[in-house]
């Protein structure tokens, strides 16, 4: 139980990562909450670990014009306890307080639960559902904004690139009087999820999203379900759901997608009172 | 096969202020903050258990908040100020847990104790007021086998409810109450159309007797001939498993090595195996077993396909995948089956577009496995156009 030896970079500026990150197995750690229980079992073997979760540059949240931003490195439990002068959309507090424990949450980052990508994590469908964006720097310092929706390839795969870090995560700030619902099932409280189901309407954006998570590969997005709900305003039923879930995931067993079914179906109720 | 062996990284020096004291340790970077307590400081009321943010015996205090020592590396730790159950000297509050622990009966054989009591000491902080759900709730990073929580519940809701006496109030941010549910007026969503996903190919995946199983029935746009000619070549099938590379076989047995990099997960898998195919019936077999030293894990595997003719279409084919396989070791302690299922169904995919691109004429794709693709496709065209002429 003992990761394999390693050098431990903490860079004091994003310019001195990038230069820490040449290394060809170097990895990035932001929080090291997922990594971490990996690194200890030696199913990653890192030559070099460059952790970023210090940078003041990633710590920063703030609002530009109608975008809210939030620093890669922002913990888990900073979301949860609201940060001083900017107002968090109430999802965001929602989900964080149902990540995991308060001490995986006083380390755990929001950029590095996107990285890392595990189905089962919060962050990847509620930034799917809220239609993030992920501000990415790669390893030259150039900066590209990606798309949450698409960002993840399936598990543990995402688009970022080698020497890639993700910087922050940008929602409208329009996002904070969307209308959510949030809902996971988990065997255990702050275990991973079981299943999980992502609501999203914002009719000023004229925006509808619905998302089906820990479905053991990257988020669902159900667009079809979620133009017919923002058409009609009423809730489909569970038959409907559950036709929409045979269709995308032929894999699934029964038990799951029960379990999909029943968290999707809950999290819409948040939405449209039944 | 070469083995390569990674220099021990130097020790670093790390200071950190532990219980009112200042401490200096020089520990490998891998050293956890569990390591350095009870290791390097003596400092042995901070337990480990899981080793893996789990079961939180090994919750300290960090700056101020619980934080997992098992998950906190060295260097990690500079300048940070932790208390261990060794301290709260003069702590009021953990005074009167620890009081409140004694007399609720909140701890049997005490291995969670020191965890429990620093989640504690931060909830009776934080918390305004005493609410059973949701401190069995934040109790659920903390295991404990022997109390069932209700003295532990117990003296904590005690202790708030002291805390609230003393008119000393809570850190915690209040918890925003959810607007009750109003729904919407209809509207035309803007939804972007979105390319549709790939075809996922249909197909199963169960766990039979410990063996979980991942069935793919896959379409090709080739003739059974050719597809049966491909695919009963033991050759041109490694090439087309992401990185797979055969070392040595003969008519029936092989050995060689599957590299797998599945996100973070790297593993190298070195054994032996056998394979039979039936020109008949079109079946072919592969079987394997292979251990991944770096990873401690061992893999049992077994490759199966038939290749049948599609209806109405002598250019097309179906071929019925099937892996069964079993991982022992870390890997399978992952406790993420679900996972590893997901990652071979992964594999069967590439394997499957591979064997699809090499019988269009074209070369195995680019992986992203730890992979020989590069030795592999300076070879692969002129195998092909052999197997080719074959049929």
């Amino acid at each position: 139980m003992k990761p394999v030896p390693f050098t431990h970079e903490i860079p004091k500026s994003l310019q001195l990562a990038d230069k820490a990150l040449t290394g060809d197995n170097s990895k990035v750690m932001a929080g090291g909450q997922s990594i971490g229980p990996m690194l200890n079992l030696r199913l990653v073997r890192p030559t070099t670990i460059v952790s970023i979760d210090q940078l003041d540059e990633l710590q920063t949240v703030h609002i530009k014009g109608d975008v809210l931003s939030i620093g890669a490195a922002v913990t888990h439990a900073q979301i949860e306890d609201g940060i001083d002068d900017v107002d968090l959309p109430t999802m965001l507090r929602h989900v964080a307080r149902s990540i995991a424990y308060r001490a995986v949450r006083n380390k755990g980052t929001i950029g590095g639960s996107l990285a890392h990508a595990d189905p089962a994590a919060d962050w990847v469908s509620a930034m799917t559902a809220l239609g993030a964006q992920l501000v990415i720097r790669n390893a030259h310092g150039k900066s590209r904004r990606e798309p949450m929706a698409g960002f993840m390839r399936g598990a543990y795969r995402t688009a970022l690139q080698q020497g890639d870090i993700i910087v922050a995560v940008e929602l409208p700030t329009a996002m904070g009087k969307a209308l959510w619902g949030y809902e996971k099932i988990c065997r255990k409280v702050g275990e991973f999820a079981d299943a999980i189901g992502a609501v999203v309407i914002q009719p000023d954006l004229k925006y509808a999203r619905i998302v089906v998570g820990a479905t053991e590969d990257a988020p669902l997005l159900l667009d079809d379900m979620a133009r017919e709900m923002a058409r009609t305003a009423t809730a489909p039923s569970l038959d409907e759901i559950d036709g929409a879930l045979a269709a995308h995931l032929p894999g699934a067993s029964r038990v799951k997608r029960q379990l999909l079914k029943t968290a999707l179906s809950r999290a819409i109720a948040k939405v449209i009172p039944s | 096969m070469k083995v390569i062996v990674t220099p021990a990284a130097a020790n670093q020096s790390i200071s950190l202020t532990i219980n009112d004291r200042p401490e200096t340790v020089t520990v490998p970077p891998r050293t956890t903050l569990a390591e350095i307590l009870r290791d390097h400081l003596d400092l042995t009321a901070t337990h480990l258990g899981c080793e893996q943010g789990v079961c939180g015996a090994c919750t300290v205090m960090v700056d101020g908040r619980p934080t997992r020592a098992c998950l906190t590396f060295a260097a990690s730790c500079e300048g940070a100020t932790v208390e261990t159950l060794e301290g709260f000297k003069d702590d009021d509050l953990m005074d009167r847990l620890k009081a409140a622990f004694h007399r609720n009966h909140a701890l049997q054989c005490g291995f969670c104790t020191p965890g429990v009591l620093a989640t504690a000491r931060d909830l009776v902080e934080r918390l305004d007021t005493a609410d059973e759900v949701r401190i069995r709730n934040e109790l659920s990073g903390n295991l404990c086998r022997c109390t069932g929580y209700v003295g532990i519940v117990e003296s904590i809701a005690q202790v708030i409810d002291e805390r609230r006496g003393l008119g000393l109030p809570s850190t915690g941010a209040p918890r925003v109450a959810r607007e009750a549910t109003t729904g919407f007026a209809p509207f035309d969503a803007d939804i972007a159309e979105r390319p549709p996903a790939p075809a996922v190919s249909s197909g199963t995946m169960t766990v039979e007797d410990g063996w979980s199983v991942v069935k793919r029935e896959v379409a090709l746009n080739h003739s059974a001939d050719a597809v049966w000619a491909h695919f009963s070549d033991l050759d041109a099938v490694a090439e087309c498993l992401p990185g797979a590379k055969l070392t040595d076989h003969d008519a029936s047995t092989f050995t060689g090595h599957i590299g797998v990099a599945f996100g973070p997960i790297t593993a190298k898998f070195e054994g032996e195996g056998t394979y039979r195919t039936d020109d008949s019936s079109r079946v072919g077999t592969v079987a394997g077993r292979g251990k991944d030293r770096g990873g401690q894990s061992a893999v049992e595997g077994e490759l199966s396909y038939t290749v049948r003719l599609a209806q109405g279409d002598p250019d097309a084919s179906l071929v019925d995948v099937g892996f069964r396989f079993r991982i022992q070791g870390m890997l399978g302690q992952f406790n993420r089956p679900e996972l590893v299922n997901g990652f071979v169904d992964y594999i069967l995919a590439e394997f499957v577009a591979n064997c699809d691109a090499v019988l269009s004429g074209g070369e195995v794709r680019e992986s992203k496995g730890i992979s020989a693709f590069a030795m592999i496709r300076a070879v692969i065209g002129g195998k092909l156009r052999a197997l080719f002429r074959r049929t």
